[in-house]
């Protein structure tokens, strides 16, 4: 085999060396360093942005309690001023219904009272004229004047006789 | 047919001699310094751009550093860091020496028993060095297995010795023989292919096709290997028997 060939050893082993040293010289000293420092400083940055990213998730889930928090304060809130509205609504309702039911009896009463004044004036009236017209009757009849009060009382008690009469009829 | 181990062949091109040693330049000596140049090159080009986002060539660089880094921290544990340099440097180096070898017409260094010998003496004296430097005569001690009974100690220090120094000799003999073996087969299927002639000869062409993608593969693997029996060696002289290995 010519591997075995022991005239080239020499030469062989001594190129080695050489070449070898100086590719680990080279890359020991223009290499290797900024590789390692390069690998370093990405670990570095990874570790650093995930540790970022991890505060940043922990702030954004802080926060998303606060408002929900909030949210549900606010619901609540809500939901008291409507459950208020609606008390005060049905209180007023209530109210103006008492406020115009009370209205309405006044004005009935006051329609009612109204009503019997205006039949008691006008039986007065009737009675007043009915009685007017017997005593013109009767003047007619009798043909002398009779004092004018004393007709009117004697006509009131005629007239009251028949008023008694109708009612116990 | 052409002998298939026709392109191991070396032959010099200029004659060169350092204190009466021939330093003479051939086809592999050039080959590595290719394979030095161009990892060299990539590698510090890769590493200049430090972009976040990392260009292409960078993450080529930096998958790499990560890959060795892997294997060191999985084998040797953190401490066994600061031989990085010293193993990536290997890593790269066979890796770049085994797939540039895989160009028709280039040189593959790792099928030079001589060039993975001295990886391989120097990996394996690294760590006799490392381990006598860091435990002492104690160091004596990876020649018994530990939970050993005392009248087995006559049989198993001979064979743990021999399995040492067959640390080494299998390190230098599995990359070449691997990166020899594939070279082989490839010229025996290429020469098959150009006697075969055009009726027959697309057959074994299509193997060397197969064979060279497979080839590819093994250059990886090969190199992953031989780096990963470095840390492993390393590692056994850095922690005896493994007592501290998962203390870190």
């Amino acid at each position: 085999m010519p591997q075995f060939e022991t005239h080239f050893f020499s030469s062989l082993i001594f190129w080695e060396v050489v070449s070898f040293g100086i590719l680990l010289w080279v890359l020991w000293k223009f290499a290797f360093p900024p590789i390692l420092e390069t690998l370093e400083t990405r670990e570095r940055k990874i570790r650093e942005s995930l540790e970022q990213a991890d505060r940043h998730r922990a702030e954004a889930e802080r926060k998303m309690q606060e408002y929900e928090l909030k949210l549900s304060a606010a619901a609540k809130e809500a939901e008291t001023v409507l459950a208020q509205a609606k008390e005060r609504a049905q209180r007023l309702l209530e109210e103006n219904e008492q406020r115009l039911q009370a209205e309405a009896d006044r004005i009935k009463g006051d329609a009612h009272r109204e009503i019997e004044h205006e039949r008691r004036k006008a039986v007065q009236d009737i009675r007043n004229q009915a009685t007017d017209l017997a005593l013109l009757v009767a003047e007619k009849v009798v043909g002398r004047s009779l004092n004018d009060a004393d007709h009117r009382r004697l006509a009131d008690e005629a007239l009251q006789a028949v008023a008694e009469n109708y009612r116990k009829a | 047919m052409e002998n298939p181990l026709h392109p191991f062949e070396l032959h010099q091109f200029v004659q060169l001699s350092l204190f009466g040693v021939d330093i003479s330049l051939n086809k592999a000596v050039l080959m590595m310094w290719v394979v030095v140049g161009l990892a060299a090159t990539l590698l510090v080009l890769g590493g200049a751009s430090r972009r976040l986002v990392p260009t292409k060539l960078q993450s080529l660089a930096e998958l790499l550093v990560e890959f060795i880094r892997g294997i060191i921290v999985d084998t040797m544990g953190q401490d066994g860091l600061r031989f990085f340099p010293l193993v990536a440097t290997l890593f790269v180096f066979i890796l770049f020496s085994n797939l540039l070898g895989l160009i028709p017409g280039s040189y593959t260094v790792t099928s030079q028993i001589a060039v993975t010998g001295v990886f391989a003496l120097m990996v394996y004296g690294l760590s006799i060095v490392l381990g006598f430097l860091l435990h002492g005569v104690k160091f004596f001690g990876i020649l018994i297995p530990p939970g050993t009974p005392g009248w087995l100690l006559p049989l198993m220090m001979p064979i743990e010795l021999i399995s040492q120094l067959a640390r080494p000799i299998s390190l230098a003999v599995r990359l070449f023989a691997n990166m020899t073996a594939g070279h082989v087969i490839l010229g025996v299927l290429f020469g098959l292919a150009i006697t075969g002639g055009a009726l027959i000869g697309w057959l074994p062409f299509a193997f060397t096709i197969a064979m060279n993608a497979l080839e590819v593969g093994i250059a990886f693997i090969q190199a992953y290997i031989f780096t990963v029996l470095t840390c492993v060696y390393l590692g056994d002289a850095m922690h005896l028997h493994g007592h501290e290995a998962h203390a870190h």
